[in-house]
């Protein structure tokens, strides 16, 4: 029997301001317990596509579908609420706080202290690093510690999905390793993933699902570890194939690069 | 040596005022880059409430805070929602400064119609007199003040420290896009941050009057001073504001006693410039503080 859908976004048009169109068309299905990739050029709106599952930016058509529901349009704060939590690109910890501080602010919303008792226990089971370290300061925690510190704090509604946005960035390969390795921990929880990486080959390794975007689309998808040994995906990367197809170039492309 | 006892502990009581007076000033930059020239036009506006609810009421001026305060937080609530909010945040810090500089004219200009733009005062009978610990003499003002600007600051870090819209308020300074992503209101977070700014105005203001006459035109007087301090200390960091506040005034007070007024004042130019050449981040604003 399939996996429920947890989020879906269907025919998303969206971009920043009066500037051009950064997502055009796109569609992307989220299913539970299940990781799905989005990798591609520099610039073809991978970070677009979780702005606007999250809420942070709303489409200009479109729908953004969580269990079921549409929630187009809605803040970051409703849609934690109905489960979606998302991890920014780069670090994003309180840098100034505690590790402790930082993971009772994920649980911000709970008002009731029993239960934020058992989600903060629940965390530093899947996380180690966040017990050992529970009273450092956030800000000089190394950067894998750092990303462990903001998956955990987003586990702390429970959510359904997580969007991650390209949490390897920065890191060396072994911690890079770690992260990946957190993230096949969260799908074992049931919790569905919606990823966002440059570090492609490694990323669909261990995805269910991935989706190549170029241009602000979907422009091939399937199962990751089939997309990974599939040549269009280095064309791609290398300057666009499907910037030939589309007749224009796409600014950005060819910056990445296939790890 | 009992003059440089006297400039030491006078420097230490001007210097928590000078904390209290600043620590508005860190928030509001803290919390959303805003550069609040009009923070000291708020100060001497609150002197002038508090003149006319002493005079008028009969009230001691540190009694007229529950009425002040409060009335202040939701001005800067107000001011945040209405005026700050409107600009643009990509260029926030300049544009505050046009703003704000501003609306510290158009308060000017209305105290100067209100109350015309002679020197007033509060005097009270508590305040003329002094204490001595041994060579060293401190008035009463001035220590009422500092314990006055003390327990001000030792709330407000309590507050920041302790309470759930401290953490939030902390959390949204810090990262305000994750601060939303984890379910903060930040935009009524910012606007409740700066009215806690606001509200330190009225403390400040209430105590500027019990030490010191004022006129419509004194904010200019404090608004060198007070972004000396904030930069010194470290911009946004209200514990760095706090230390480089204590730092300078006892630096203020004992080349006051030792060379002369001038350069008493100059003190504070020559180490915010010193700061900006140095270590533009400042100096008091812990390891991870935000560089300028």
């Amino acid at each position: 029997m399939a996996s429920e859908t947890v989020l879906e976004l269907r025919e998303i048009e969206a971009g920043y301001g009066r500037a051009a169109l950064v997502l055009r068309g796109l569609s992307v299905t989220v299913r539970q317990g299940e990781v799905v990739c989005l990798v591609g050029p520099n610039g073809a709106g991978k970070s677009t596509v979780l702005k606007v599952a999250s809420g942070l930016l709303a489409p200009r058509s479109g729908t953004v579908q969580l269990s079921g529901a549409d929630v187009t349009g809605r803040t970051p704060q409703a849609l934690l609420g109905l489960g979606l939590a998302h991890v920014l690109q780069g670090h994003s910890v309180f840098r100034e706080m505690t590790v402790e501080e930082n993971i009772r602010l994920g649980g911000y919303t709970v008002r009731d202290p029993a239960v934020l008792r058992k989600r903060v226990a629940a965390v530093k089971e899947i996380f180690p690093v966040v017990g050992e370290r529970w009273t450092s300061i956030a800000g000089l925690l190394s950067g894998g510690q750092q990303k462990q510190v903001e998956f955990a704090r987003a586990l702390m509604l429970e959510p359904k999905v997580v969007l991650l946005d390209e949490p390897s960035m920065g890191l060396d390969p072994k911690t890079t390793q770690t992260v990946f390795d957190q993230i096949d921990l969260m799908r074992q929880t049931g919790v569905a993933v919606l990823l966002v990486e440059q570090n492609a080959r490694r990323a669909l390794e261990m995805a269910d699902v991935g989706c190549v975007l170029d241009l602000g689309r979907v422009h091939i998808s399937g199962p990751a570890r089939d997309l990974a040994a599939d040549s269009r995906l280095g064309a791609l990367y290398l300057g666009g194939a499907a910037a030939r197809e589309a007749g224009e170039q796409s600014p950005a492309a060819g910056q990445a690069d296939v790890r | 040596m009992t003059l440089l006892l006297q400039g030491l502990a006078l420097g230490i009581l001007t210097g928590g005022l000078y904390a209290l007076l600043s620590s508005g000033l860190s928030l509001y930059f803290g919390v959303m880059r805003v550069v609040m020239v009009a923070h000291p036009a708020f100060l001497i506006v609150a002197a002038y409430l508090t003149f006319t609810l002493h005079t008028g009421l009969g009230l001691d001026p540190l009694l007229t805070l529950p009425i002040t305060v409060p009335v202040f937080f939701v001005a800067g609530v107000a001011i945040q929602r209405l005026l700050i909010a409107r600009l643009a945040s990509d260029t926030m810090a300049m544009m505050s400064v046009l703003l704000t500089f501003g609306l510290a004219l158009i308060i000017e200009g209305l105290l100067g119609t209100f109350y015309t733009g002679s020197y007033r005062s509060i005097s009270m009978e508590y305040a003329t007199q002094s204490l001595a610990l041994g060579p060293v003499r401190l008035p009463y003002d001035r220590i009422i003040a500092f314990a006055v600007a003390a327990v001000t600051l030792g709330v407000l870090f309590a507050v920041l420290r302790m309470t759930r819209f401290g953490q939030a308020l902390r959390a949204t300074i810090q990262h305000p896009e994750a601060a939303r992503l984890i379910g903060i209101k930040t935009e009524r977070v910012t606007g409740y941050g700066f009215g806690v700014g606001l509200a330190t105005a009225a403390v400040g203001g209430a105590v500027l009057a019990l030490i010191t006459p004022f006129f419509p035109a004194a904010h200019w007087v404090w608004i060198g001073k007070l972004m000396a301090i904030i930069v010194v200390g470290g911009l946004g960091s209200v514990q760095g504001a706090a230390v480089a506040a204590l730092m300078l005034g006892v630096i203020e007070s004992l080349v006051l006693v030792t060379v002369d007024a001038t350069w008493a004042t100059m003190m504070f130019y020559i180490f915010l410039f010193l700061t900006l050449v140095v270590r533009p981040q400042g100096f008091f604003g812990g390891r991870l503080a935000q560089r300028f």
